[in-house]
């Protein structure tokens, strides 16, 4: 694979026109908005109802029902408004699409991440929205201290674009696989347990814990919601840091996964 | 620069793995699968002149595909050189993609839940062109090609006719040297079909663009082609001007005869009756057996005539003939011009 369709000319205009496209079309596709948004209703009705039972029954310790609520509303957030871009990367791969995109004067990569930041940008104001009114409607007030949901916001953003690029490898993975879901399972699993999507990790073994702190799910979901239970400006500080630490981690591994790629490439469909 | 395309000795090979047969095949290919070689482009040697509009014709798997994601950079040739606007397609990749355009006729560069206006703007960005220049040809391209009362609708709602004339659009804005078109009339209907045919023709003799061409559709090689390459097994079978493959390659040709008799019983060698009407007979001859001038004294001998057509066989028949002539040569030569 030739080397110079890796080194494009950065041009940071044309990936802000493929973001504002993306965002135009994300606009243009209503039912997806709406279905996110049904979804995320669903789950914070649920769990609403589950930790109003386990909290009567004391077993939330010191955090209330009400900040488990709005903790699992910024893990969801973050979670639902990642768009896909691994899928996209597969189709490519899969379809041959990626040959008659490797031949426009931007990089493949940058323009697939530059899509996917845009219709996730959309994503993110409107279930930050929606999860916000909801999460409120369902617990019936703000958590104890409401100030430490204003750090969630950009920790909520630098979430997201650790989330992008941890996807855009995970659909790399394509390259050599073709099918990139069981990576993504596994991917999301992790993020799930270690991330604390349902809970926080305070209520985890001390050894899993310690485990988690490890892997970039800590500060990638729970790190955020964490935000719910109080201001800290310290450990918003410290998970910012965390954030990003590993996305330039997984920025190096993506580059060097997109390489070696691109080097072994051998388009589907003749 | 002489040439807009150059192809020396062009080869690409992948490596396949093979599948054995039965369950037990299946679970042993899960720890080594046996790998063989695939050759898709083999010793592919030719050359285009700018401007011309050449035809690469060939069955499934020939190797068209692969040979243009070589020509565009998308590809490493596994040997052998090859020139596009005198650079290096794999090597020079960024400069040759502002220069060419590619259209695939399965393929979009649309988006579809927008009008295609801002799929245009988004390529006007992607390509650099400055905003007059593409106000500029935006505006020539929507009259030329009768976008006007659809640049508004999103894409999904056009008809496939209507989307291959923006996904034309969108190649050409950034005014390429050369374009490649991989079957772009798939699946259109005939009259779609000769509208793109058309424009395509015209756009590229106005801006003296060169065409690389790939269609299983032979009429658009006739309609649209100076030139045909036709390939097979990666390698070319024949390289000539379209008007001589007709002349040269197959000693046929198609008499269609409206006699006063309600029907005409040839009985020469070399001679077929194709189809069979009242007072309308059309047969295929076979020239190296029969000649016109015998078939057409023979059909006056037994009656009188109202109405007489002779034409070439249609090119389709034409390159079948020419892909069985290879079917039945394993090494075939190339037919030079």
């Amino acid at each position: 694979m030739t080397t110079a369709v890796l080194h494009l000319g950065f041009r940071p205009a044309k990936y802000l026109a493929v973001a504002r496209t993306a965002l135009r079309q994300a606009l243009a596709e209503r039912a997806a908005i709406v279905g996110r948004m049904a979804f995320f209703f669903v789950i914070l009705l649920i769990f609403s109802q589950l930790w109003y039972v386990v909290g009567e029954m004391g077993a939330l310790g010191e955090l209330g029902a009400t900040e488990f609520l709005w903790y699992l509303a910024l893990t969801e957030w973050v979670m639902l408004s990642l768009t896909p871009v691994h899928l996209d990367i597969e189709a490519d791969v899969r379809s041959g699409e990626i040959a008659y995109r490797l031949s426009r004067p931007i990089s493949y990569l940058g323009g697939r991440l530059a899509e996917a930041a845009g219709d996730c940008a959309l994503r993110a104001v409107t279930l930050g929205i929606w999860g916000f009114a909801m999460a409120y409607l369902l617990a019936g007030s703000l958590p104890k201290d409401p100030s430490g949901l204003l750090l969630a916001l950009p920790l909520g953003v630098l979430a997201l674009g650790l989330g992008l690029l941890s996807m855009a490898a995970i659909g790399v993975t394509a390259f050599w696989l073709q099918d990139c879901s069981p990576v993504y399972l596994v991917w999301q699993k992790a993020a799930f347990i270690l991330g604390g999507l349902m809970l926080p990790l305070e209520i985890y073994p001390d050894w899993l814990r310690q485990v988690a702190d490890w892997t970039p799910f800590s500060a990638f979901m729970y790190g955020v919601g964490r935000m719910s239970f109080g201001f800290d400006p310290v450990l918003a500080g410290e998970v910012a840091l965390r954030l990003v630490g590993w996305s330039l981690l997984t920025t190096l591994l993506l580059v060097w996964m997109y390489r070696r790629a691109l080097r072994g490439l051998e388009v589907n469909g003749g | 620069m002489s040439h807009a395309i150059e192809v020396r000795g062009l080869r690409k090979t992948y490596q396949v793995r093979e599948r054995r047969e039965g369950f037990g095949g299946a679970v042993r290919d899960l720890f080594r699968a046996p790998k063989s070689e695939l050759v898709a482009v083999d010793d592919l040697s030719f050359a285009i002149a700018p401007g011309e509009r050449v035809a690469f014709v060939g069955p499934n798997g020939a190797g068209k595909s692969t040979t243009i994601k070589i020509l565009s950079g998308i590809l490493h040739p596994s040997a052998g050189d090859a020139a596009v606007l005198g650079l290096c397609p794999w090597r020079d990749a960024r400069e040759i993609a502002f220069r060419i355009g590619t259209v695939f006729g399965q393929r979009s560069q649309l988006w579809i839940h927008l009008p295609a206006a801002d799929s245009f703007d988004l390529l006007a960005r992607i390509y650099e062109i400055d905003p007059a220049t593409y106000q500029r040809r935006r505006g020539e391209f929507v009259e030329a090609f009768g976008l006007g009362p659809l640049l508004k609708q999103p894409v999904r709602q056009l008809s496939l006719g209507q989307r291959m004339r923006c996904e034309l659009v969108a190649s050409l804005l950034h005014a390429p040297e050369i374009l490649f078109l991989d079957e772009p009339t798939i699946g259109l209907d005939v009259t779609a079909k000769a509208v793109i045919r058309d424009l395509i023709r015209e756009q590229s003799r106005r801006e003296g663009r060169t065409l690389l061409f790939t269609s299983h559709d032979t009429g658009d090689m006739e309609s649209v082609c100076d030139r045909v390459i036709v390939i097979h097994r990666g390698r070319i079978l024949l390289d000539r001007p379209v008007a001589e493959l007709r002349r040269s390659y197959i000693g046929r040709k198609r008499i269609t005869l409206h006699s006063v008799a309600e029907s005409v019983d040839l009985k020469l060698p070399g001679v077929e009756v194709i189809e069979r009407r009242p007072h309308c007979t059309e047969v295929d001859v076979d020239l190296k057996q029969s000649s016109v001038e015998r078939v057409v004294q023979e059909v006056l001998r037994l009656t009188r005539i109202n109405d007489l057509a002779i034409e070439d066989p249609p090119m389709d028949q034409i390159v079948q003939a020419i892909y069985a002539d290879a079917e039945s040569t394993p090494a075939p030569e190339a037919l030079a011009p």
